[in-house]
């Protein structure tokens, strides 16, 4: 053991008394998102094998989806316009974090960032309402309807836990400033998961959406 | 040199004494969190036990009124204290997941993985004490929504802990809608507690080690928890999807998991069934951690091969994610597929192999003490053997199409889950007991306890190999109704005595442990001269863990160092001068 390999200071110092360092809670929302990512994997998978393991591959022949007798129209020019404004809403937060970094408030990309979020969560209750008026739902439609409600619910519940963290940030940054240069560590941490839940956006979109 | 010495923490310890409330219910201390998930994971226990005895009651004497307690029962279980089909598999239900998901992880990851991982790595404690807390109440949460099930319409659910669809799915099959729905949120729930614990265990390990605690000098028990942690958090919220897609399946008319509307009975096997051989994994690791720290101790030898121990436990998590289809081989799944995946479980055998090997290269030549954790510890090698051993009959296709509805893989399952997990936990509590509690348990009663599990286990459950190859098929109420299990009748009795004398020696280790507590503090810092750095403070150890940041100069396991006085060194203790140390 060679002492040069021991830091000087140690996380453990911090720890103990509720607060963990900016590396271990950077660290910890890491491997959260992580299983996140699973959870999201299981969902997807199990739609994998439904629409394509099971139903067939649009190459081979019998293959329909929508299944035969469900008639659907996504609204996806809407939602292509929904998605710009979530991938958008990334970019944005970012701006919050430089902004931050650079010792301003960021409080105007947020605000920014949290209207981007709510717009895009806009667009998904209307459609979910537009498609409710089709007959579409989530017993009707069979594995079509199940997968679609499920798995956009499923991101609309994620898109909204982000939202209530961006507006706990916003609060907590006008009433106690508490994001400076020096320290940022939920910010920064909210700001993993807002990224997150874009990311899997475009999986949804593409898979749900697109393909 | 001068760097190495332990430096004050600038920490004045100004904590007033807690009320009750903050001392016992929602703390932030992970030794006090440990202790919740201790006691509530033990009542657990002997609800598990309790609906277990019921299940062998039903199968030695079917259809008999259920003596003592059969009053009690509620209807949908039992008619005039007899067992109603209906409710047997109710039982068999509920035993399986209370013991899974209650006993064996809270028992090994929450108990005793929140107790040691600071402990042992020289924190003062978790990363995220607060998230550690919520893990706890979220856990008991959920076994309430799961307990809830016996008092809902229709009763608890009766579709085996595996809750195959598409039996599962649709309340018109099963008739117990809401109670296979609290099933679901139940086991929901528990992911969250489970994934916020590992997320925590993961943080901890990797950011709050002390000054010199290498990755690789590391007790195994860490290694385990680590590793069990990671497969935690990648394995558990797959169940949570399914167990999403279940609950939308019951209440809201899709059709994930049922035909009628184009769904796959089978995606619920393999959603489950990814998550569930991790799992087996997540229930066995940290036993082979607790195992390995009592049997070096004991043996008064460094683990034999720990590098290769730490790489083999890697090994079994990596390849756990890639045999869930073993499960599933009566599925009917095509061939060259389940050859695959029959292949990669065989693969398994070699890193447990190489774990035996190693656990008897270390006990080898030692100076065993045949303390009841050490008894337990090898109690538990050798289970673990007979049930890895099964297990490999199981792996090969031909044989697992001939065996797998049947009695053996009962057996196969409680050896490593029983005589594996079990062991090893009840190994742990004789070990570190004294640094939970301050106090020593009676070693007279502990080798009672021991002698009266070991025979009482092997008596109830190895009779069920013979059971399963004679044709006794699982998850059924009532054998003799068979003509072909007639004569395997007198088996089941003995199986159902075993497990009756196994329920009641297991209130030999609860006397003891009240008869601990009822005494003076009594433990010594180090009483079983051990060299991990729990040991090095009073025991229980105070507010913060350890009064000075521990350094720590080498590995965990050098016991019997040649040319040393005393047969340990601390971890916190550097070698003296010209001694060779075993590990760096």
């Amino acid at each position: 053991m060679n002492a040069a390999s021991i830091p000087h200071t140690h996380p453990i110092e911090e720890a103990g008394h509720g607060r963990a360092t900016p590396e271990a809670s950077r660290f910890g929302m890491i491997i959260f998102l992580a299983s996140e990512a699973m959870l999201f994997a299981g969902l997807l998978g199990g739609y994998f094998i439904l629409r394509w393991a099971a139903n067939g591959f649009p190459w081979q022949p019998g293959h329909a989806w929508p299944p035969d007798g469900v008639e659907v129209h996504l609204p996806w020019r809407q939602t292509l316009a929904a998605t710009v404004f979530l991938v958008g809403s990334s970019f944005t937060y970012h701006a919050a974090e430089v902004a931050v970094r650079k010792g301003r408030s960021g409080l105007f990309w947020l605000v920014v960032t949290l209207a981007l979020g709510s717009v895009f969560i806009g667009f998904q209750v209307y459609e979910w309402i537009h498609l409710h008026h089709e007959g579409l739902w989530f017993h009707t439609g069979g594995i079509y309807g199940s997968s679609f409600f499920v798995i956009t619910g499923f991101h609309g519940m994620h898109v909204a836990v982000g939202l209530a963290l961006i507006a706990w940030v916003i609060l907590r940054q006008v009433f106690t400033r508490c994001y400076t240069p020096a320290r940022h560590v939920s910010l920064n941490n909210v700001g993993l998961y807002w990224h997150f839940v874009d990311v899997v956006w475009i999986f949804v979109f593409t898979l749900l959406y697109l393909v | 040199m001068n760097t190495l010495t332990a430096r004050e923490i600038p920490h004045v310890d100004d904590h007033a004494e807690p009320g009750f409330v903050r001392k016992y219910l929602w703390t932030y201390d992970h030794k006090m969190i440990g202790l919740q998930y201790f006691w509530t994971a033990l009542a657990f226990l002997f609800l598990g036990g309790g609906l277990a005895l019921l299940v062998r009651y039903q199968l030695g004497w079917p259809n008999t009124s259920v003596p003592l307690i059969g009053w009690l029962l509620p209807s949908s279980v039992a008619s005039e204290g007899a067992i109603v089909p209906g409710g047997y598999n109710m039982l068999v239900t509920m035993h399986a997941t209370v013991m899974v998901f209650f006993v064996v992880m809270p028992l090994l990851i929450g108990a005793f993985g929140n107790f040691l991982i600071p402990l042992q790595i020289g924190a003062r404690d978790m990363a995220f004490p607060l998230l550690n807390e919520l893990s706890y109440w979220l856990y008991v949460l959920s076994g309430c929504v799961l307990l809830a099930a016996f008092f809902v319409p229709g009763g608890a659910p009766g579709t085996g802990w595996t809750a195959y669809a598409p039996l599962s799915a649709d309340g018109a099959y099963n008739g117990t809608r809401i109670g296979q729905s609290l099933w679901g949120v139940a086991i929901f729930i528990n992911g969250l507690s489970s994934i916020a614990g590992a997320v925590n265990y993961i943080t901890t390990v990797v950011n709050l080690r002390c000054p010199g605690m290498t990755m690789f000098r590391m007790p195994l028990t860490i290694w385990a928890l680590f590793i069990t942690a990671v497969l935690l958090v990648l394995a558990v919220p797959v169940l949570s999807a399914a167990a999403a897609m279940l609950f939308c399946d019951l209440n809201f008319g899709t059709s994930f998991f049922k035909p009628s509307g184009g769904g796959q009975p089978l995606l619920w096997q393999h959603l489950f069934w990814f998550f569930g051989h991790p799992e087996v994994y997540i229930m066995i690791l940290p036993a082979m951690g607790l195992a390995s720290e009592i049997i070096s101790v004991f043996s008064r030898k460094p683990i034999f091969g720990y590098r290769a121990m730490v790489w083999a436990m890697v090994a079994i998590g990596f390849l756990g994610f890639v045999v869930w289809g073993h499960h599933m081989f009566v599925s009917g799944m095509n061939i060259a597929l389940s050859a695959g995946f029959s292949v990669s479980t065989m693969l398994i055998a070699v890193p447990s192999a190489i774990k035996t090997f190693n656990w008897m290269g270390t006990v080898w030549r030692g100076s065993i003490e045949f303390t009841t954790a050490m008894c337990f510890a090898l109690g538990f090698v050798s289970m673990f053997v007979i049930g890895g051993l099964s297990g490999i009959f199981m792996a090969s296709t031909p044989v697992d199409l001939f065996v797998h509805h049947t009695y053996f893989i009962v057996a196969h399952i409680h050896y490593v889950l029983f005589g594996g997990s079990l062991f090893a936990v009840f190994g742990a509590i004789y070990f570190w007991f004294p640094k939970m509690f301050g106090r020593m348990l009676s070693e007279t009663l502990g080798k009672l306890h021991f002698v009266v599990t070991f025979i009482c286990f092997n008596l109830a459950f190895f009779p069920m190999h013979n059971l399963g190859l004679g044709g006794m098929m699982r998850r059924i109420a009532d054998p003799p109704v068979y003509e072909h299990l007639k004569q395997l009748q007198p088996l089941n009795q003995i199986s159902s005595v075993g497990a009756i004398g196994l329920g009641f020696a297991t209130f030999l280790l609860v006397w003891n442990m009240v008869a601990a507590l009822r005494r003076r503090p009594d433990a010594p810092a180090n009483p079983w001269h051990a060299n991990t750095l729990e040991w090095t403070v009073p025991s229980p150890p105070g507010h913060g863990n350890f009064p000075v940041t521990p350094t720590v100069y080498h590995g965990p396991y050098e016991y019997s160092v040649p040319g040393m006085d005393q047969d340990y060194l601390p971890q916190n203790q550097p070698a003296p001068e010209g001694v060779r140390l075993a590990a760096h």
